[in-house]
């Protein structure tokens, strides 16, 4: 008898591992099939967290790269000095002082400019369009300005040939908020005629604001540029410049810069103020440059909730997949086969299920990126927006969006693994499982049979289920309570601003001077005389400094007679007093300066000299009393402190009160005209558009609402039909029993119900302490002149309630179909 | 009580079709504790599933408690369950988010009875006064499966089908749940169980053998019917 040969046993060839990692691949992929439904569904919940984060990631980065790409073609200025408010100096005086900027040689460009308020009519035949506005006398020669530049998008450039002609360009974003024509005829204060030859945008208006705190307020406030010469002519101020732009060369220290050019313009013109801002300090660069990293961190909070919510789905599937394997892997174990290699089959299932979730996710973050962006470009038009897709962001999402979900499932799998081989493979009611919290339940009874006893048995029965479950519906509200809370509390706040402003005569008008006038003065003297005026109330508006250990802003001072029967703040401390020198503030301006009622303040206020120029002083005033208004720039004193400023007995703001019948467009057309007028405008109309305004995003927060709404049903959903599938041998049980389709279904809706009201409470209370937090942290860099105070309307706390009881609830019908086609006496004898 | 005539139940069609009941026919009166005799793939279980209106048969008739079950229409089946017969489990089937009072007190809930022995007089009456308030998990198999009886008793339906009920039990307890199910059967209830045990057929009544779907014998056990205390497997 021939020796036999025995050998260690070789190991696979690779035809024979490519063999083995076919059968797993296949295996797991007949795992997926079997579960098709609850797979798409965590796909799904995958893919909205991928989609999302990434496309709203990408809009990050493109409107990144499409600002920064408008500020430097357009070249945009590093440094602005803008003199005291009706103050000039002989054109070429600015350049002069730039030219000895840093000894020499670090301005790269610069270009003097001559801005002046003005009132623009731009009424067409269906409205009246009667708004302040600016005129920004420029450079128009070689496809000028070079700082600052214009970017025609629609009509054409300014040239030479311009140069003396009442022919201007018009700021895009008011052209397209009226849908004006690309060119046409304007009329401006003095009832100047002027032509627009195109519609412009420039890097000061990527984003419309004024010095009056109008942020996106492009209905209110119309920009037009013209040629240095025209705005001189058309203002009266010929040979006269008041703004300076530069840029100067790379590497330079921009706030050194900007503490010596205010050095050098205190020493030149002492009798004039100017104040020297950075390009950080544009409000427009400003806000768009703190908006865009508030809105990526915002997407970072929504990405992480929707990603928990994902893993949460991805967990309760695979735990689910791996319990019903419980005996496969048993006999895998009996034969011998290592636990990694039984691993692999669940965590396949697990990663395929991740991968779908992100391919699906690709294609929700492009759809969801494009019609984002297709908003913002109507919104905020910029000269070229750069939507390249970005690789870098899809791939990075991606494996997040692959990852989480994975390594969520490697618990279940590997407790799976890790059970005795005998244990794995009991069957019948030795398998079965514990109880839960049940027993710990059994004294607590719900009013009436047993059928309203099983759902709460089952929420108790698998605690871990059941709170895996809560949270992925949580998670979802909470994003949504978050994120509409944000507008809600953004709206919120325009009305409190707005029911302040309102409080007394809602119908009055603010009519703005171009300077200070006596008010005995001709204008003063017709306003008041108008047949359509009942009342006017002289009043001072002057732009200041408010500062206090080291901390400064702006204010609005309105200097008004604070017993006025046309209108007065209402306080929330202090008193008033006309006789006392002080001011009052709003709460912000207060908490921001550190200040309370009765402390003091140094104010940085302009002083008519006598040369008829204003300067710049610095006054320590005590803090009388705080406002309700929201912005923390409005600030008040009475008029009798008006000479503080060397106004007393005049005004460049007056309160109007129309009479009754006429409308606010009669008053404007009566007003416009008149000489000194720079604009006339009701007190509600900056709420009203932005109102309007954000309706305009009402679309795409239904999406986004849209988007929560169908991740919480899905997660809902998933644990739903989970549910069922554990649940199969009891419900085919009952119905052994004769218990009908619809009374399971009860049990199991009622179940749901009991998940989504705590997922619903414990969401609203996450998506409230949420808002809160985002308040806290961005509106203080994005919107520093903002009070905003948390708030979540009653609609969205009821679309949450919707959204997490009755749609939550309602989940378990969608598995009506599968309860109705239960093979009964198969399902009985099922052994897990 | 129960009718069943030239009963056929196929599966799959042409060449592929495969008949679990072929022709049967057979009547079982009340009072009678049957068992129905096979083994793995005679049919007897696909039997059991009729007669409970879980299954509709492919041709022939059945009748439980003197309604036609094979015409019945899907809320009738359900209705025959909640009021005609009752079901007994291998693995037991209890809800194991209830206690036992309340496994059984569903029973009562799902057929809707009114009046008749309260959960707790039906779980006295098969020893489990005690454990009335234990979770199935909390309970032995035996245990377990005397709640599943108590479950079935509680509706008071006419009719007990029982699939293998000591199939899951050691000796002494399926002895001791046989002598119970036995105790069951008498006047306006028949008892009918299925097993592949030839043992548990001799305490039976009568034993209904099946195979390959026929009945291949039907009467009285060989032997004559036993004691359950002489049975042993």
């Amino acid at each position: 008898m021939g020796r036999r040969r025995v050998g260690r046993p070789t190991l696979p060839t690779s035809t024979g591992r490519w063999s083995a990692a076919g059968l797993w691949l296949r295996w797991s992929w007949r795992d997926l099939k079997a579960r098709w439904i609850q797979v798409a569904a965590i796909a799904l919940v995958i893919a909205l967290g991928t989609g999302s984060y990434a496309g709203l990631s990408s809009v990050t980065k493109w409107r990144r790269a499409s600002t920064d790409d408008g500020y430097a073609r357009l070249n945009m200025h590093d440094l602005r000095v803008e003199l005291a408010q009706g103050s000039t100096v002989p054109e070429g005086a600015l350049l002069e002082v730039a030219r000895e900027l840093g000894g020499g040689g670090v301005v790269d460009q610069a270009e003097e400019r001559l801005v002046v308020p003005i009132q623009v009519d731009a009424s067409t035949e269906e409205r009246a369009i009667l708004v302040p506005g600016s005129i920004y006398g420029v450079n128009v020669s070689d496809s000028g300005p070079g700082v600052d530049g214009l970017f025609v998008d629609l009509g054409r450039e300014l040239t030479d040939d311009d140069v003396g002609k009442p022919v201007a360009l018009l700021e895009r974003h008011f052209g397209k908020y009226y849908d004006l024509p690309p060119t046409g005829t304007l009329e401006i204060s003095g009832g100047q005629r002027i032509d627009y030859a195109g519609q412009t945008l420039t890097p000061e208006y990527f984003l419309v604001t004024t010095d009056r705190g109008g942020l996106i307020a492009e209905a209110n406030f119309a920009a037009l540029f013209t040629s240095l010469a025209t705005a001189q002519q058309l203002t009266g101020r010929e040979g006269l410049v008041n703004d300076l732009v530069l840029t100067v060369v790379p590497g330079s220290d921009r706030d050194a810069l900007k503490a010596e050019l205010t050095g050098l313009l205190a020493v030149r013109f002492p009798a004039v103020g100017a104040t020297v801002t950075t390009r950080e300090e544009d409000p427009a660069f400003k806000i768009i440059d703190a908006d865009i990293d508030g809105d990526q961190q915002i997407y970072d909070i929504f990405a992480v909730l929707i990603f928990a919510g994902a893993v949460v789905a991805a967990f309760n599937l695979i735990a689910r997949i791996v319990e019903s394997q419980r005996r496969e892997i048993g006999v895998a174990m009996v034969l011998g086969v290592p636990p990694a290699r039984i691993a692999i089959r669940p965590l396949l299932v697990a990663a395929e299920i991740a991968l779908l979730g992100v391919v699906f996710g690709v294609g929700v973050g492009v759809l969801l990126g494009q019609a984002m962006v297709s908003v913002l470009k109507d919104f905020s038009p910029l000269p070229a927006w750069h939507t390249d897709f970005q690789w870098g962001v899809f791939f990075t999402v991606g494996a997040i969006g692959f990852l989480f979900p994975f390594l969520a499932t490697t618990w279940p799998v590997w407790r799976a693994v890790r059970v005795p081989p005998v244990q794995a493979i009991q069957s019948g009611y030795r398998a079965a499982r514990g109880g839960g919290l049940a027993p710990l339940f059994r004294w607590v009874r719900v009013p009436g049979n047993t059928f309203a006893q099983v759902p709460v048995r089952n929420v108790v029965r698998a605690p871990r289920r059941s709170f895996l479950t809560s949270l992925g519906i949580a998670a979802a509200i909470a994003a949504l309570v978050a994120f509409v809370g944000l507008i809600d509390s953004f709206l919120a706040t325009i009305d409190r601003g707005e029911r302040e402003i309102l409080s007394a005569n809602p119908d009055r008008l603010e009519v703005d001077l171009d300077r200070p006038y006596a008010l005995d003065s001709e204008v003063v003297r017709v306003i008041r005389e108008s047949p359509l005026v009942d009342q006017v109330e002289p009043q001072l508006r002057l732009g200041s400094v408010a500062l206090k250990d080291g901390e400064d802003f702006g204010l609005q001072v309105q200097v008004l007679a604070l017993d006025s029967t046309v209108w007065a703040p209402r306080l929330t401390a202090g008193a008033v007093d006309r006789e006392q020198q002080g001011i009052y503030l709003s709460e912000l301006a207060a908490r921001n300066l550190g200040v309370r009622v009765g402390d003091s303040l140094t104010l940085r206020h302009p002083r008519l000299e006598a040369t008829g120029t204003f300067s710049l002083v610095e006054t320590e005033l005590t803090v009388l009393g705080l406002h309700q208004h929201p912005f923390r720039f409005v600030a008040y004193m009475d008029s009798n402190q008006a000479g503080l400023f060397n106004l007393a007995g005049t005004t460049n703001l007056l309160e109007v009160v129309p009479v009754e019948g006429p409308t606010r467009d009669d008053m404007k057309r009566a007003l416009f005209p008149l000489p000194g007028v720079v604009s006339a405008q009701g007190v509600s109309e900056v709420s009203e558009v932005i109102d309007d305004l954000l309706s305009e995003f009402v679309v795409l927060l239904r999406v986004i609402e849209g988007a929560l709404l169908v991740l919480a049903l899905l997660i809902a959903f998933n644990s739903a039909s989970i549910n069922m599938d554990e649940r199969a041998r009891e419900h085919a049980t009952m119905f052994a029993f004769g218990v009908r389709v619809r009374t399971v279904l009860r049990m199991a809706v009622v179940e749901n119900l009991i998940l989504g009201i705590m997922a619903t409470i414990a969401g609203v209370v996450a998506g409230w302490l949420l808002l809160r937090a985002i308040i806290a942290i961005r509106i203080p860099s994005t919107l520093p002149d903002l009070e905003v105070i948390p708030v979540i309307s009653p609609t969205t706390l009821a679309i949450s309630v919707f959204l997490g009881v009755l749609a939550v609830a309602l989940a378990p019908l969608l598995t009506v179909r599968k309860l109705r086609r239960m093979d009964v006496p198969a399902t009985l004898k099922v052994v897990e | 009580m129960i009718e069943l005539e030239h009963v056929t139940r196929a599966y799959g069609e042409g060449p592929h079709q495969v008949r679990a009941l072929d022709d049967i026919s057979a009547t079982i009166a009340e009072g009678e504790f049957v068992v129905v005799l096979g083994p793995s793939g005679s049919g007897k279980t696909t039997l059991l599933n009729i007669i409970g209106a879980l299954d509709t048969p492919t041709s022939g008739t059945v009748r439980v408690a003197g309604q036609d079950i094979t015409t019945a229409s899907r809320g009738q089946l359900f209705a025959v369950r909640r009021r005609t017969v009752s079901f007994i489990f291998q693995g037991f089937n209890l809800f194991p988010g209830l206690t036992a009072r309340e496994n059984v007190q569903f029973a009562i809930d799902a057929c809707g009875r009114k009046g008749g022995a309260s959960a707790d007089e039906v779980l006295e009456s098969v020893g489990l006064t005690v454990q009335a308030r234990q979770f199935p998990h909390q309970l032995s198999g035996g245990e377990q499966q005397r709640v599943a009886i108590a479950r079935a008793l509680a509706t008071g339906n006419p009719v007990l089908l029982a699939d293998e009920p000591t199939g899951e039990l050691d000796f002494q307890t399926g002895v001791r749940i046989l002598e119970l199910l036995q105790k069951q059967s008498g006047p306006g209830r028949a008892v009918i169980v299925v097993t592949h045990n030839r043992q548990i057929a001799r305490a039976a009544d009568r034993v209904i053998e099946l195979s390959s779907g026929r009945i291949s014998s039907d009467g009285p056990p060989q032997g004559g019917k036993a004691n359950v205390a002489d049975l042993y497997w």
